[in-house]
């Protein structure tokens, strides 16, 4: 097919906007852009190969330095698959605080994707605002957990430690101000005039699009399909889960819908801290042979691990399956296609939050 | 120390631009440097602005364990920045590879083989306290009389 081109222009690999290494290729047209590809290849370490034959304690934490932003939904997603093969049960109280651990990691996540985004947009004020926030969440995080950053929380049978009495009630304190605080900053994004100039609008994405490239996560969610895999797990259930779904298709959804379940968030950790059962936090067990498929949402989409154990509790075969792969190409298949200017490639694509490390491992 | 070096070291000891580059890491190290940029640790209050551009660029951070995809990238992007310059190796990876520094591992560690690292910060992550504190140092130990030293 014969096109016309005028510049091709290559955002990356270092980018101001960019956390981490990715090149988007456009093809403009004028100011349109009429074609974008993602190059990728500048951070592949190859975990998965270094994962193999080695013992679960070890990929443990191999597992969590796939990502550094939601290590704790790779530690989750790799244990209780551990824990599907051996038959592992988890007491109620550890499933409870898995729970707790999980999202407050999906908090600080989605604070990050929308700083980053407000940061895209020229609102560094927002941007600062959803920052501190973040630190709020993260110090919690740190109480909870005792690290920032890969905590390795999550064990099979149950979780590393115990959580205490005046711990809780800080918490939640602490969960009551950063939901006022958030609700603030939420009002200032939904109604500010220049805010909604850059993102109403701009990198549409279709529900059939998104079916097309298979979107999962908060960018699928704000294209109006409902998938959602915490709907599927049982500690979830109880809690009482229903996805958040928005209809407008563009980049102001789909930071909408992260701001929404960062308050689902609150209210799931709220309800788990408040009914959190008594009793023991490690109920003990051996990982034994076998070979499983399991998945979890991670705070940008499904995630999927497929493992094989040898008798040993060593890791045969793994596979990991993330989900900003999909997210990346829905994003340069059907939302950078037609924006108005460069400026608005940056921000579409960071509308998606890519994570780079997690797709090239 | 004449008048024009020490007008020089004041001026630069308030104002240094920092670009940072990730070689792959696993992310955590780069959040961490994210993070310095919340009110919390403000780091601009001590005239350090991240810019991410290597042009106007004083300190470079590097973050992560070298891979393949970044050998005939980096070396070029270091000679891109003017002097003064230095670069910084956050995280256990540049220094050692860390947990992904195995057989069979697509990376090649340590990132001071292929650039000059002028300060080292350890950890899986670092606070980000700590990557703040070694800019800092990096201001006094480099960039201070640097004419004298090197003219």
């Amino acid at each position: 097919m014969k096109r016309t081109v005028d510049v091709n222009i290559p955002l990356g690999p270092i980018h101001p906007c960019f956390k981490e290494p990715a090149r988007v290729k456009c093809e403009t047209k004028g100011e349109r852009v009429i074609a974008a590809e993602v190059e990728l290849g500048y951070m592949k370490k190859g975990i998965e190969r270094i994962m193999k034959g080695r013992p679960w304690q070890e990929v443990m934490f191999l597992a969590e330095r796939v990502c550094g932003i939601c290590s704790v939904i790779h530690n989750m997603v790799y244990i209780e698959a551990m824990e599907q093969i051996s038959d592992i049960r988890v007491p109620p109280r550890a499933a409870y605080l898995r729970v707790v651990a999980n999202e407050l990691d999906r908090m600080q996540s989605h604070l990050l994707a929308n700083f980053s985004y407000c940061y895209t947009i020229e609102h560094e004020t927002l941007g600062m605002y959803l920052l501190d926030c973040r630190e709020q969440v993260m110090d919690l995080l740190e109480r909870l957990t005792g690290a920032r950053v890969t905590c390795a929380y999550i064990i099979p049978g149950g979780v590393r430690c115990d959580i205490h009495k005046e711990d809780l009630t800080f918490m939640l304190e602490a969960l009551t101000r950063t939901e006022h605080e958030l609700l603030r900053y939420t009002g200032m994004f939904e109604t500010g005039p220049m805010i909604a100039l850059r993102s109403r609008g701009v990198g549409v994405l279709t529900p059939e699009a998104a079916q097309q490239a298979h979107a999962v996560g908060p960018t699928a969610r704000a294209s109006g399909i409902a998938i959602d895999r915490r709907t599927e797990h049982p500690t979830y259930r109880i809690l009482g889960f229903t996805p958040v779904v928005r209809h407008d298709c563009d980049n102001y959804a789909r930071i909408m819908v992260r701001f929404d379940e960062v308050f689902q968030s609150i209210r799931l950790i709220r309800s788990a801290l408040n009914g959190l059962p008594s009793g023991i936090i490690r109920g003990g067990g051996t990982c034994k042979a076998g070979e499983v498929r399991y998945s979890g949402e991670a705070p940008r989409g499904e995630l999927t691990y497929i493992i094989r154990t040898d008798e040993y509790g060593r890791v045969a075969e793994i596979e990991i399956q993330t989900p900003s792969i999909m997210n990346i190409e829905a994003c340069c298949h059907s939302m950078i296609i037609g924006a108005d200017s460069i400026a608005d490639v940056t921000s579409a694509f960071i509308s998606a939050d890519p994570c780079i490390a997690c797709t090239e491992r | 120390m004449s008048f024009l070096q020490s007008i020089k070291n004041k001026v630069r000891s308030r104002s240094i631009h920092v670009s940072y580059v990730d070689v792959g890491a696993c992310n955590g190290c780069e959040i961490e440097v994210r993070a310095c940029l919340a009110p919390r640790y403000d780091i601009e209050q001590y005239g350090i602005y991240v810019h991410n551009n290597p042009r106007e660029a004083d300190v470079l951070i590097v973050v992560g364990a070298y891979t393949h995809g970044w050998e005939e990238k980096l070396a070029p992007l270091w000679e891109k920045i003017p002097d003064p310059k230095a670069a910084i190796a956050v995280g256990n990876c540049p220094i050692s590879g860390c947990c992904f520094n195995r057989r069979g591992s697509y990376i090649d560690p340590p990132v001071s083989r292929h650039i000059p690292i002028a300060a080292e910060v350890p950890g899986c992550p670092p606070r980000p306290t700590e990557i703040l504190n070694a800019i800092l140092s990096v201001r006094d130990s480099v960039f201070a009389n640097w004419e004298a030293e090197h003219r």
